[in-house]
């Protein structure tokens, strides 16, 4: 049952993961993800290193997730924690408006807040006109301390900016935030975390008790104990507890897909239509192999 | 390739094949840039060209307009990629001492698909000599796409490249496995260095039991001796018949008088090149 079900992962740090969670994540049915630029766990003092990090979220990342022949996309954003480094922070914001409009860049993301200081709240408005401006969906990392109130305080920041709350994905929620989120319209996602926060057995119930209309599961796997499998995991899982496959499909794959395809740079033709991994695609227009089978893997240096 | 109207030229290919709301923002834009030399608005309608112009190969313009028309239409540019080099052009033409900075700054921060236009089209740009450090910094990645942007069927490093620059290229190609043939000028651009860096690179791959690309051995052809010479012979002996073809090819082309001496020794071979059955040409067919 699971091999024939197709997931996205709408929230995964791909560029602190090795190639083998690329594979396992192909081989588990994982066609696309979408990355939000995020804080790196070192924090930046120079403004050339988030120039280079959206690069590569552009470009080099991109290119390995095709490799392994998943689809990639990005979300552009100053994130919270690093907002509170303001001269810092003044020249990410310049460096924004080069970013949003590359081919993969499907919102303005993650931002939100940390802590809730004045210097984060300056600059997730300022990024909520940014994305007012370009059209672009919004993607909001939620506190994880004093949450709720956070989780609150964030959705009623983007109403007053004038955001159509289908138009930005409330992230990190759990139990407690959740009928708020849904309440207002906005879109709830939730982070399965091994251990911690919301385990997979929680997200369960919460599909059981909320249905999937405006849910969306991700894995927000990074540098810290996280699971990538964690959108088949469970899908399987609610599979087994008796939650209709229609559920299943909506908050693995569907609800994702039909949110962040708003943005026009999201199509499901590009994982449909794919012939496959890079070499193969290679094959096609290339003469290079001389009608001999395309070697996927082996003989390449990547 | 290179001429002095080529902006004028392009801006004529976008006349006659755009779409009218595409055009008009266009040169909305390009007129705002160039009078208030607008850096910002620049970098904006560079990145906007991707929504205002459609990813659909440019066709139907005559072929006849020019080497540099048929370069577009060879490389299937679409009006997007046209516009964006248009762009890129038309400033560079106005201001190229002001705008020069800018469009590197601009290249600096290109996505994949950014960075393949550009380094594509790159022959065509004012000045393009001046740009070289971003073309050879293209031949470090291991993105294929960009990689083949500026390797394959593309003028710009036969003209700019020093010898250095152009071995480390030849050689990635074929350590990426890509398309030898479409290199151009290979045969004039070819230097010792880079014959000797051949043989060491195929000994590499025998010893690892693995395959070399047959066209690598094109650049060694004036340099058949010692060691080369040796190589040719080994590759005369092989199964393979694209590896004796090469070898033939090598020595029949060869200066070295040894060389062809050599190739005399396989008749079959001289025979298929004389009468034109095997040539670099229709090599991989």
């Amino acid at each position: 049952m699971k091999e024939k079900l197709r997931f996205i992962d709408p929230h995964v740090h791909m560029t602190s993961r090795t190639t083998d969670d690329y594979q396992a994540m192909a081989a588990a049915g994982v066609v696309a993800i979408i990355e939000p630029s995020f804080w790196l766990g070192q924090p930046r003092t120079q403004v050339g290193s988030f120039q280079d990090y959206f690069s590569s979220l552009v470009g080099w990342e991109p290119f390995r997730a095709s490799q392994f022949g998943i689809k990639h996309y990005c979300t552009i954003g100053l994130n919270s924690k690093e907002a509170n480094n303001e001269p810092l922070a003044e020249q990410v914001m310049e460096l924004l408006p080069l970013y949003l409009h590359k081919d993969n860049v499907v919102a303005v993301g993650e931002i939100g807040y940390d802590d809730q200081t004045p210097a984060e709240d300056k600059y997730f408005r300022q990024q909520l006109e940014l994305a007012k401006e370009y059209d672009m969906l919004v993607q909001v990392h939620t506190p994880h301390r004093d949450k709720k109130s956070g989780t609150i305080k964030s959705m009623e920041v983007c109403i007053e900016h004038g955001l159509d709350p289908g138009n930005v994905v409330i992230d990190h929620n759990n139990e407690e935030t959740v009928e708020e989120v849904l309440n207002r319209g906005f879109i709830a996602a939730f982070t399965i975390y091994p251990h911690t926060k919301m385990g997979n057995e929680r997200m369960v119930e919460v599909v059981r008790k909320y249905g999937s209309d405006q849910i969306m599961i991700d894995s927000s796997a990074d540098w810290g104990v996280s699971d990538p499998l964690a959108v088949p995991k469970t899908a399987s899982l609610m599979l087994r507890s008796g939650i209709d496959m229609e559920h299943v499909i909506k908050t693995c794959y569907r609800n994702a897909l039909d949110t962040f395809g708003k943005s026009g740079r999201m199509k499901e033709a590009h994982w449909l239509d794919n012939t496959g991994v890079d070499q193969r695609e290679l094959y096609n227009e290339n003469s290079v192999l001389r009608g001999q089978k395309p070697k996927v893997d082996t003989d390449k240096i990547v | 390739m290179q001429h002095s109207d080529i902006g004028n030229d392009l801006l004529t290919i976008i006349e006659q094949n755009c779409e009218e709301d595409s055009k008009n923002w266009f040169y909305e834009k390009l007129g705002a840039i160039i009078n208030n030399q607008s850096v910002r608005e620049f970098y904006l309608t560079y990145s906007l060209c991707n929504i205002k112009f459609s990813g659909e190969t440019l066709s139907g313009i005559q072929k006849s307009n020019g080497d540099f028309i048929k370069y577009l239409l060879q490389h299937g540019i679409s009006h997007m990629q046209l516009a964006r080099i248009a762009l890129l052009i038309r400033v560079l033409e106005e201001d190229s001492e002001f705008f020069e900075e800018k469009a590197k700054n601009l290249i600096q921060v290109a996505d994949k698909g950014e960075l393949e236009t550009f380094l594509r089209y790159l022959i065509l740009l004012p000045n393009s000599q001046n740009f070289r450090n971003v073309a050879v910094e293209a031949l470090r990645t291991n993105i294929t796409a960009v990689f083949d942007a500026i390797s394959q069927n593309n003028p710009y490093p036969s003209l700019f490249f020093n010898d250095h620059q152009w071995n480390q290229m030849f050689l990635k190609a074929a350590f990426m496995e890509r398309d030898l043939g479409g290199i151009l000028d290979i045969d004039t651009r070819a230097n010792e260095d880079l014959a000797r860096i051949i043989s060491d690179y195929a000994h590499e791959r025998w010893s690892a039991s693995r395959k070399v690309d047959p066209e690598i051995w094109r650049p060694t052809t004036n340099f058949l001796q010692g060691r080369l010479l040796e190589d040719m012979k080994r590759l005369f002996e092989s199964n393979d018949p694209d590896y004796r073809s090469a070898a033939a090819l090598c020595c029949y082309h060869s200066n070295k008088e040894e060389a062809r001496k050599l190739l005399n020794e396989y008749q079959d071979l001289l025979i298929d090149i004389e009468n034109g059955t095997i040539n670099w040409e229709n090599f991989k067919n």
